[in-house]
Order: structure tokens, then sequence, then C-alpha cells
């Protein structure tokens, strides 16, 4: 576990994935944060990550970013990148994005990777 | 009657009782009695012998003897025992040899007064306030002389009284002198200094503590000194540092003028050391017990120079910090800082700044007296220091270290002084005290803070010193922050002059409004941008957007977005096939290049018509706000710019008819206050209905007011907002 200015971020590595849960804000203070996390733990899991966002209260564009750069990088290498379902301001941000169909949104981190 | 009058001489000069019992005795001998003795009860109750007198020298002693050896008993027969109990004179005109047997303490006591022929007695009580202290006795020895009578008894009562009026009063003073001497000795173990004062002026007593506290060796020292000699010792202030006179000290107001003054807080300067002191200073009458007038003040000096010392500074730093914290512009705020710093810390201030030139600047010099400001400032434009100069304050800008000259020597002065003139001015402002100190800030020193104590006397301690130096920190970080400040809001101000446009073209029939506000640092460039543009003959485009991110990396993209959008627009394309091309743009940049949300509107007038063509790119819909106040989000979902491939751009054609909005907006609107408080869209909504009215420049004030209050003042993201209203007066070909 690691704790950044107002994010929180929890790393679980299993076999097939790798499960950030987010807690807190994703913005443009918390970015680099989740950026560094990410690169840490990069190439396990077999290539793949999910990011829990259920403990995510705000998210900016530049948390979206970071996600988006990230789903960009497991794709070039094979692997997946999924979310699950954020709050409401989540929700929100990402249907604006016109990137919320883009990305992969799974009902519970454990849930089957498609 | 001479006698008598004799013997109140004798009783008021000494108050010693033996050696008054033996003064009173030898008025009796030889003319009243060949033997006088005195007796008076111990406290025991026992009869003690304390003067005898005699003619016959020998008898004397030997009568002294002889009571040591037989003690009279109190309660035998003896006629001074018989007299101390009952309380009434005795005369014994003749007395038989077998009436001295019958109240001898035994038989050498008898043949004593046998042997020495006791032939006639008066013994008198001594009674004092209804008390029987003891007796006289009166003897004549021998048939020389006739027996006592009546008259002689008479004189001897009037003498015992006298006596015991005598022993009276000296144990009563000599109670008091005890009772003085118990209070002496309380009064020199308190820590409060103490004096008397007598109607005369006079310090009729002082502990040590008083004598300490006003320069002298001892009590006595202190008491011996001449009525108003004492105050011209001490420059005497109240807290606003008016100058007290003797009139004013409550000791002397109580005593002159009759008041009850209440205590009095004085600021107290020792002239000969510039040592300063805060005093409380309470008097208390001592009433004479006859007639009720007041004879003494007793002084109580308590001494709370620390605790007042340490409540000045707080309050001296509170209110500099406060002072500092009010402005960016330095070089007024260090003036009130130097006016604050004289009265408080020093006579006078002066307040010098280290330019990026390397030349020593002074910005502000603060001096009580008109007069004397006017020197000091002929002295700084005579003798500016220059940083290479040894001492003073180039001294403390080069090594950020303080200095202290307590106590300034002429001879000090003239090695200082760079010419003759230069220590002719030196002198004429009298400093005796010189503290400087640096004022640092995070890279080093920036300036450096003079303070001098001259004419007012007092003296800068090392504790005025600590105090300087705070001073010089808080002032030297608000410098700092200060110069920081200026240089970033300068460049940010330059940065976003060239992000932003200049000012928004003319659309006929419509109306435009704009609204920015920066997050956070008020100095750092933003990421959102708007622009406004013409797109063709009667078309313009409208442009609203955020680059991700803040610093030059995101103004970097935010000139890039507006110039791809312009050029974009000159090549005629689509308001889709323009965020198609910033797509291409961006993604043509270094892998991680920043992404950009984009909302684009045409205006396009035709037959007095204003037909819009609104297309999104990940940005939130603007807000349709119609005549009657209702809202409506307007425009498709697109994908935003940058990140993914293909991006998604579908247009939304409509009309804006006169009087209703179209409000486009970046997400720092509806998400100020973020997750817990945020305006959210529906709260901006709700700001915007039935707004048909109000101009479209208030709305926009008003949206962007509850925004920052949402935020409590602190934006976390950019603000941005450009609104288009139909006028309603267009015609075809007017304007």
């Amino acid at each position: 576990m690691s704790v950044g200015e107002h994010l929180r971020i929890d790393v679980r590595r299993e076999p097939d994935r790798v499960v950030l849960g987010l807690h807190g804000e994703l913005d443009l203070l918390a970015a680099p944060h989740l950026e560094s996390e990410l690169e840490s733990c990069e190439g396990e899991g077999n290539g793949n990550l999910v990011l829990d966002l259920g403990g995510v209260r705000f998210i900016d564009s530049a948390g979206l970013r970071v996600i988006l750069a990230a789903h960009q990088r497991a794709g070039e290498r094979g692997g997946r990148l999924a979310l699950t379902p954020g709050s409401a301001q989540v929700q929100r941000l990402l249907s604006i994005a016109g990137v919320g169909d883009r990305l992969q949104t799974i009902a519970s981190p454990d849930a089957v990777l498609v | 009657m001479g006698l008598l009058i004799e013997a109140g001489a004798v009783l008021a000069s000494s108050l010693d009782i033996a050696t008054t019992m033996g003064q009173i005795a030898q008025l009796a001998v030889p003319d009243l009695a060949d033997l006088c003795v005195i007796d008076l009860l111990d406290e025991r109750g026992a009869i003690r012998e304390v003067a005898v007198v005699s003619g016959d020298a020998r008898l004397g002693l030997d009568l002294e003897e002889l009571r040591r050896g037989y003690p009279l008993d109190p309660a035998g027969e003896h006629p001074v025992a018989r007299v101390i109990r009952e309380g009434e004179p005795v005369l014994l005109a003749r007395m038989s040899s077998e009436l001295l047997r019958s109240f001898a303490q035994g038989s050498v006591h008898a043949r004593f007064m046998i042997e020495h022929d006791y032939r006639s007695a008066i013994v008198a009580p001594l009674i004092a306030r209804g008390r029987t202290l003891g007796a006289l006795s009166a003897l004549r020895l021998g048939d020389a002389r006739d027996p006592y009578g009546q008259e002689e008894l008479e004189l001897c009562c009037e003498l015992a009284l006298r006596a015991a009026l005598a022993i009276d009063n000296a144990r009563l003073y000599s109670d008091l002198r005890r009772t003085e001497r118990r209070m002496e000795a309380v009064l020199a173990s308190v820590a409060e200094a103490i004096t008397v004062i007598d109607g005369e002026g006079r310090t009729v007593y002082a502990n040590q503590a008083a004598a300490d506290l006003l320069g002298f060796a001892s009590p006595a020292e202190l008491t011996h000194a001449a009525p108003g000699s004492i105050m011209p010792r001490f420059l005497v202030l109240d807290e606003q540092g008016r100058e007290l006179d003797l009139e004013s000290m409550p000791a002397r107001r109580l005593l002159m003028n009759g008041e009850r003054p209440g205590p009095l807080l004085v600021r107290n300067i020792v002239r000969a050391t510039g040592e300063e002191r805060w005093l409380i200073v309470r008097s208390s009458p001592i009433a004479d017990m006859e007639d009720g007038g007041v004879r003494y003040a007793v002084n109580v000096f308590e001494n709370i120079t620390q605790v007042k010392r340490a409540q000045l500074a707080e309050s001296f730093m509170a209110e500099a910090s406060r002072v500092l914290a009010s402005s960016m512009d330095y070089d007024e705020t260090l003036q009130r800082i130097a006016r604050l710093a004289v009265g408080a810390i020093a006579d006078w201030c002066a307040v010098d700044l280290l330019g990026e030139d390397g030349e020593i600047r002074r910005v502000a010099t603060h001096h009580g007296d008109p007069r004397m400001l006017e020197l000091a400032r002929t002295l700084d434009r005579g003798y500016r220091p220059r940083l290479e100069d040894p001492l003073g304050v180039p001294e403390v800008i080069r090594t950020g270290e303080s200095r202290i000259y307590a106590d300034i020597q002429p001879e000090a002065l003239a090695a200082y002084a760079q010419d003759s003139e230069h220590l002719r001015l030196l002198s004429e402002i009298g400093a005796r005290a010189v503290v400087i100190v640096p004022m640092i800030g995070a890279t080093g020193a920036v300036g450096a803070i003079t303070l001098v104590s001259a004419e007012s006397l007092r003296r800068l301690t090392p504790a005025d010193l600590a105090l300087a130096e705070r001073l010089g920190r808080r002032a030297g970080t608000a410098v700092e922050n200060a110069r920081l400040y200026t240089e970033r809001s300068r460049i940010a101000h330059t940065l976003q002059q060239a992000l932003l446009p200049h000012s928004l073209p003319e659309v006929p029939s419509a109306e435009i409004q704009a609204r920015y506000l920066a997050a956070g640092e008020l100095n750092e460039v933003g990421g959102d941008f708007y622009d406004v543009f013409e797109h063709g003959p009667d078309s313009w485009m409208l442009a609203i957007g955020d680059v991700v991110g803040k610093g030059p990396r995101a103004a970097g993209v935010t000139a890039l977005a507006r110039h791809t959008l312009r050029a974009a627009s000159m090549s005629g394309q689509s308001p889709a096939g323009m965020l198609q091309t910033l797509h291409r743009a961006l993604r043509g940049q270094p892998p991680d290049a920043d992404l950009c949300t984009v909302c684009l509107v045409r205006v396009s007038r035709s037959g007095g018509r204003l037909a819009l063509v609104v297309a999104l790119a990940g940005h939130p819909p603007p807000l349709l706000i119609g005549a009657d106040g209702e809202t409506a989000a307007v425009g498709e979902t697109g994908t935003l710019l940058g990140a993914l491939d293909p991006v998604e751009i579908v247009e939304r054609e409509l009309e804006l008819r006169a009087g209703e909005t179209l409000l486009l907006y970046t997400d720092g609107v509806p998400e100020a206050g973020r997750a817990e408080g945020a305006l959210g869209e529906e709260g901006l909504r709700e700001l915007c209905r039935g707004s048909g009215g109000i101009p479209l420049a208030e709305l926009l004030e008003r949206i962007e007011r509850a925004a920052l209050r949402r935020a409590a003042g602190r934006l976390r993201d950019d603000l941005a907002m450009l609104a288009i209203r139909g006028r309603g007066d267009a015609r075809i070909g007017e304007r």
C-alpha cells in the first residue's frame, strides 16, 4: 500500500491480473502517484490490470489521462485493462470524455476479463 | 512638685525600663527617702526588684544581694506583696522590730531590716490601665527624720503612677518594636519591592528588594535619600509611552490629594544604565488612628518585565505578520513595519534590501521625531552602505548573522565613520545601542533591519535581539514570497495574454461574453482556454477547451490547440473536421503528450436567424437557456482528443432564438468544490434557470461567484465560461 497526497493505492498481485484499489481523489496532484504505481507493476499479472475505482470520489482529466495511457500500453503488450465502476462523478467524466465504451468495465475486481 | 516635673522629663526621655526605674528611684533619694526600691511583677508573677537607690551605696548593694537570696513571696505578708496584690498604698509610719519580723522573708531578712534601722515606710502600687505592675517603696532609716505622713504618701503615689505609665509605655514600645522587627523580617524576604513614604515625601521604610529595584546598596541608603531625589533617576512612562511625573505617582496622589488611586502600570527606565523594567505600582494608605488622616503611603512595586516583554513581543509579531501578509507590495509593508518597530522596540528603524544588482537600497526609515527622521535620511543619502563595506548592514547581509552593538562609545563611532561629516551626523543621531538583523528568506539574506535606541535611553537587550531576529525572518520570507509572486505572476500574465483572445469579435445579432479564472496559485498558467474567431462570411467559431495539466507544458498544448483550430477553420473545415485535425495534431506530438477536451460551436447568421452547430470532443455539453429560463444540455458525446483512435464526433444543429443563451463551460465550473460540495451540473442549471432577463455578463459573474463559494475561495481547477445570447434585433443587412 502506498499513500499519496490524497489518493491511497492498494496493490494486489494475482496470477492473471494486478488489481490496484484506488481510494480518494484521482486528480492532477495524484496522477503522478498512480503513474509510478502502474510502472512498478508493469508486465506482472500476465499483463492484465484492473483499476478498482470503487473508492474514488473524484477524478479529473489528468487522472483520466493516466488511465488511458495505461489502457494503451496494456493493449500494446497484448494484455487488458479493466475498471470497476466508480462514483457518479467518475461515470459522468468517463461518459463525457467519450471513452466509457472504449474501456472494459467489470462488476468486481475479480470478475472475468474478456 | 518640682520632683514630679523632673519625673515627667525622665519618663519621656528613656524607654528602657530598668534605667527609667533607676532614674525615678534616684529622684526619691535623699529628699523623700533614704532608700527607694522599685519592684515589678515579672511575666511569671514573681516579684522582681528592678531598682534600688540608697544614700549609702553599700546598703543598696547588700539589699540587692539579699533580695536575690530571699525573693519576696507574692502571696506573703511583706507590704510590697500585699500592695501588689491589693493595689492600695500602705503607709507604715513607725515600724517596730516585731512588725519587721512579721513580714520578713526569714531571719536573715529580718536581721537586715532591723540592723539597718528600717523605721518608716510607704509602699505605693504601680498601676497602669487598671493593672498593678509592681510597687514603689520609700523608706526612712533611723530617727533623724520625721516618720512619713499623708503628704509623703500622696507624693509617693503620684511618683508610682508616673513610674507605672513609663513602664506601660516602655512595654508597649518594646512590643511594637518586636512586632516591627517581625514585620521587617517578613518584608525583607518578600520579592516585591516595598517602601513607605511619609507626608513630606521621605522614604521612611524600604525593604531590600526596593533598594535593589531603585538602585541603592541598602534599605538604609534609600531611606536616607532626600525627598524627590529618587524619581529623577528614572524615566517613567505610561503604557502609551507618555512621560509621568512625581505628581501622577499613586503614593503622591494618595498623600497630597487624598485620592485612592488604583494600580499603575509603568515602564521604568534607569537613566544611568538604560535598563527597562515594567512595574505595577500599588499604594495603600496608613491612616492616623486619631484623626483618620493619611500619614503614610505603602508602595508595593511588582516587577512584571518578563511577562510584559513576552506579551508585547507576541502582539508585536502578530501585528507585524498581519502587516506583512496584507499586501504583496513589500516597499509599502516594510515602511509600515518600520513604523511598528519604532515605539515597540527602538527609537528608529531602517530597512535595507539587497537588489538583484547587488546594490543595497534603503526602502524604509522611521523615527518618532520628524527632525531626527530628516537627519537619518540625510545620513542615508550621503553615506549609502556598499555590499563590500566591512561593518554594519553590509556585513549582516553578507554573513546572514545579526549584530548587536550594546553600548556605543564615541571611539567606536569614529572608527566606523567614513569622514568627519559622517561622524558628525552619526553623533547627532545619538545612538546608544544598535541591533542589525538579517531578513532571511529560503535563499539567504534579502536585506537587513536596523534598530537603534537613542534618546529614549532604552537599552536594546538580548530579548530585543531575539524579537528582531524573528521579525527579520518573517519579513525576509515575506519579501522573498512577494518577489517570487511578482515574478511568477508577470510570467503567468504574459503567457495568459498570449493564450486567450485579446478581445472577442463582434457577432451581429448576438452578444458574447467570456469569463476565465485560473486555479490555485493565481500565477500559474491554467489548462483551460477559449477562443472566438471568424469562420467565414457571417460565420463565427466559438471554442472552449480544457488541456490536461498546468504550467508551461499545458500552455504549449493550449497554444497548439488554439492555432490548430484557427488554421483548420481557415481551410473551411466543419466543426467535427476541425476537431479531427486537432486530434491528429495532438497524436503527432511526442508520446504521452497531453490530451484535451473541446467544445466547438459554429454560429452562422442567415436571414436574421442564428444557426448553431455544436460539436463535442470529450467535453461537457453546453447549456441552452431558453428565454423562459428553462435549460437543456446540447450536443452528442464525442471522444476526447489526443488519446484514443478513432475519435468519434457528432455534430448537432440548432437555432439560437432571441433571448436564448448557449453557455459553454469547462469542468472547473460544475466541479468547483469537488465531490463533497460541488456545484454540479444540476447546480449550474439551477443558477441559469430563470436567468433570461439578467444581463449576460452578470449571469457569468453570478456563476463564477457561486463556484468560488463552493470551492471556499480555493479553486483546484481552472474555470472558463463562454456564452452567446441571441439579441433578437437582427434583420438582414444589419449588423
